[in-house]
């Protein structure tokens, strides 16, 4: 029901979007794209707009102005299980019942595909049970997920995020309480089945060396602006970095991966509020 | 592995369904037990037998009426109060995701209760005496609650207020209704005292086959219209950001499920008083023993808490006859020391 790619291949776009909470306004103009296929970085300091961002994207708040598209589709012209079922989202703290199963759990993801009084179909029951493989959880099913460890747990959410079949994937922050092994981990799942799949993921990271590690593309927020955009190799840079996040720090290249890494030396927020300035 | 072969890897989950239809089958074997001894035992006691014959119209006359026109239409009303109240606890418990959630927090049994007070003001003379019937009480309870009922959710509506404000409005209205009662049972005539106390203890000796038709009928509405809400409930059992995301209109559901509970609630105590903590107690129960889905929690909440209202209305009646205590007095005294056991592990679990 939804158009196919347009011709400047732009899976979400959001134009001129004025984007807040009531009594703050946290973007007044934002324009940016997010590309189909690629696995997008959403960076900046704390309350940049990294998360404000991802939710328009998922219309979890309201557009005050300009607005956010899905393949030329405004957000707001499409119903709730529509939507549901072309974006997926794995929020920033998702919680649910400590002694729910994992497989229950991951079920929840295929509400918009499920008619309304139908039993589990036997499609859902399919996509449950791949999203468990892919997610490496077949074993622990009929676990309690009360009983899983941090990382197994966020592995059970992406596995939900997953069931929910839909071409675009946001993530709210998926490594936070993860040690680096799970971090690594999460990551590293998501991009291969990123990949494998075609799907468009957005991840809103902290770290900006797993940003760019694992990322094509990065948005870098600051204060309510887009700062830095494009392909990791294009803006992972030690002048952006240490504006928008008001550090000095230096820049080097991973020989074996070819990918940037950032090594944060010193504070140094007369850098910052340069960039607001601007 | 094919999607074939892990679709049957998901097989063992179906296979622990019998032990749930099991616990429902014994719910409900309790409950007919519980009928059947309710029928059988009161001011005089009959034998099984003679209350099978009596059911099937086979009996003696006297043996009939008492069955027929007593203690059925009590019996009834017991139950469907008892289911209706489990189930309104069973909506706001989940469209609040707190298991602590009940009707009486609402202001809706409140609101109730200041109807049916402003009617024996109203409508007393100055002998002390009801100028109309004592039928029309039920309506005056039901005007109250539904008038407050439609307080909270139109301040629920309005302000798009999460879940927990919800209650503290209910909790704030409740609050004023019970302050009105206060000062019309203070500044009244004994007799108003007396007969609103009876109503707030929650007591079904009273029943009449018209009010269980009346309650019956408005159930048999209510009641297919939280299991169609089934699906929307076990997605509720996410967070709210996570439970939108996965394409589950929150709010609205939530609304819903307010005023689905708003009206069984006041369809129960309008008729039947208010009878305490069955709401708290039987969705809490059957999610102990059946699990989380809403609708298997659903039935076994229904069972339960008819269960209950049967059984301490049977409690009242043989352990305090001839005298007539209310059956909210005997749920009170089982459903306080629950609350009480519930709050304190779920403060271990939090801490």
């Amino acid at each position: 029901m939804l158009k196919g790619h347009s011709a400047d291949q732009c899976e979400i776009e959001l134009r001129a979007a004025a984007l807040g909470y009531p009594g703050k306004l946290v973007f007044d103009a934002l324009d940016l794209s997010i590309r189909p296929g690629r696995l997008t970085a959403l960076c900046g300091p704390n309350g940049c707009g990294k998360s404000t961002a991802l939710r328009a994207m998922r219309a979890m708040l309201p557009t005050q102005a300009g607005s956010v598209l899905l393949r030329d589709t405004p957000l707001s012209q499409i119903p709730a299980k529509a939507l549901a079922r072309e974006i997926a989202m794995l929020t920033q703290s998702p919680t649910a019942p400590d002694e729910m199963s994992v497989e229950q759990l991951v079920s929840l993801g295929r509400y918009a595909h499920r008619r309304a009084f139908a039993p589990d179909a036997r499609a859902d029951r399919e996509a449950v049970a791949v999203a468990l493989a892919q997610t490496n959880l077949t074993e622990l099913a009929h676990r309690a997920i009360g009983t899983l460890s941090g990382g197994q747990l966020q592995r059970v959410w992406i596995a939900m995020v997953l069931a929910q079949a839909a071409p675009v994937i946001l993530l709210d922050e998926p490594t936070n309480h993860l040690d680096i092994a799970h971090a690594l981990e999460v990551l590293s799942l998501v991009q291969r089945l990123g990949a494998q799949e075609g799907k468009t993921v957005v991840v809103v990271l902290h770290d900006l060396n797993l940003a760019a590690r694992f990322a094509d593309d990065i948005v870098f927020f600051r204060a309510g602006q887009v700062a830095g955009c494009g392909p990791v190799e294009a803006v992972f840079h030690q002048e952006l970095i240490e504006d928008v996040f008001g550090i000095e720090c230096i820049v080097r290249r991973e020989e074996a991966s070819g990918r940037p890494f950032c090594v944060p030396l010193a504070a140094c927020p007369a850098r910052r509020d340069r960039l607001v300035q601007d | 592995m094919t999607a074939a072969s892990f679709a049957q890897r998901a097989h063992p989950v179906r296979s622990r369904i019998p032990a749930r239809v099991a616990i429902l089958v014994a719910c409900a074997t309790v409950l007919c037990a519980l009928a059947l001894a309710s029928v059988a035992l009161g001011s005089s006691g009959m034998s099984l037998q003679r209350v099978l014959s009596a059911i099937l119209g086979t009996g003696e006359r006297s043996d009939t009426i008492i069955i027929w026109s007593l203690r059925m239409p009590r019996l009834a009303m017991a139950g469907l109060s008892g289911l209706a109240l489990a189930l309104a606890g069973f909506a706001l418990q989940r469209a609040t995701r707190n298991p602590l959630a009940s009707p009486s927090v609402l202001g809706i049994v409140d609101g109730a209760a200041l109807g049916v007070v402003v009617f024996l003001f109203l409508f007393s003379n100055d002998a002390n005496a009801l100028t109309v019937s004592i039928q029309w009480q039920p309506l005056a309870a039901v005007l109250g609650a539904l008038g407050f009922a439609g307080l909270v959710i139109l301040l629920a509506a309005r302000t798009g207020a999460p879940p927990l404000r919800v209650i503290l409005y209910g909790v704030a209205l409740g609050a004023l209704a019970k302050a009105g009662v206060t000062l019309f049972i203070v500044d009244g005539p004994v007799h108003r005292a007396s007969q609103a106390a009876m109503w707030l203890a929650g007591s079904v000796y009273q029943a009449r086959w018209a009010d269980v038709q009346v309650l019956a009928i408005v159930l048999g509405v209510l009641v297919p219209l939280v299991f169609l809400l089934a699906r929307r409930m076990d997605q509720l059992q996410l967070d709210e950001l996570s439970a939108q995301a996965t394409g589950l209109p929150v709010r609205a559901t939530q609304l819903m499920l307010f005023a689905l509970a708003a009206t069984l609630t006041a369809a129960a105590v309008s008729f039947a008083g208010a009878i305490g903590f069955v709401g708290l107690v039987a969705p809490h129960a059957a999610r102990l023993m059946l699990g989380g889905r809403a609708g298997v929690q659903a039935l076994g909440a229904a069972l339960i808490g008819a269960a209950i209202v049967i059984a301490a209305d049977l409690a009242v009646r043989v352990l305090f006859a001839p005298l007539e205590v209310p059956a909210g007095a005997v749920t009170a005294v089982i459903g306080a020391p629950y609350f009480l056991f519930i709050l304190i592990r779920a403060g271990r679990v939090h801490a």
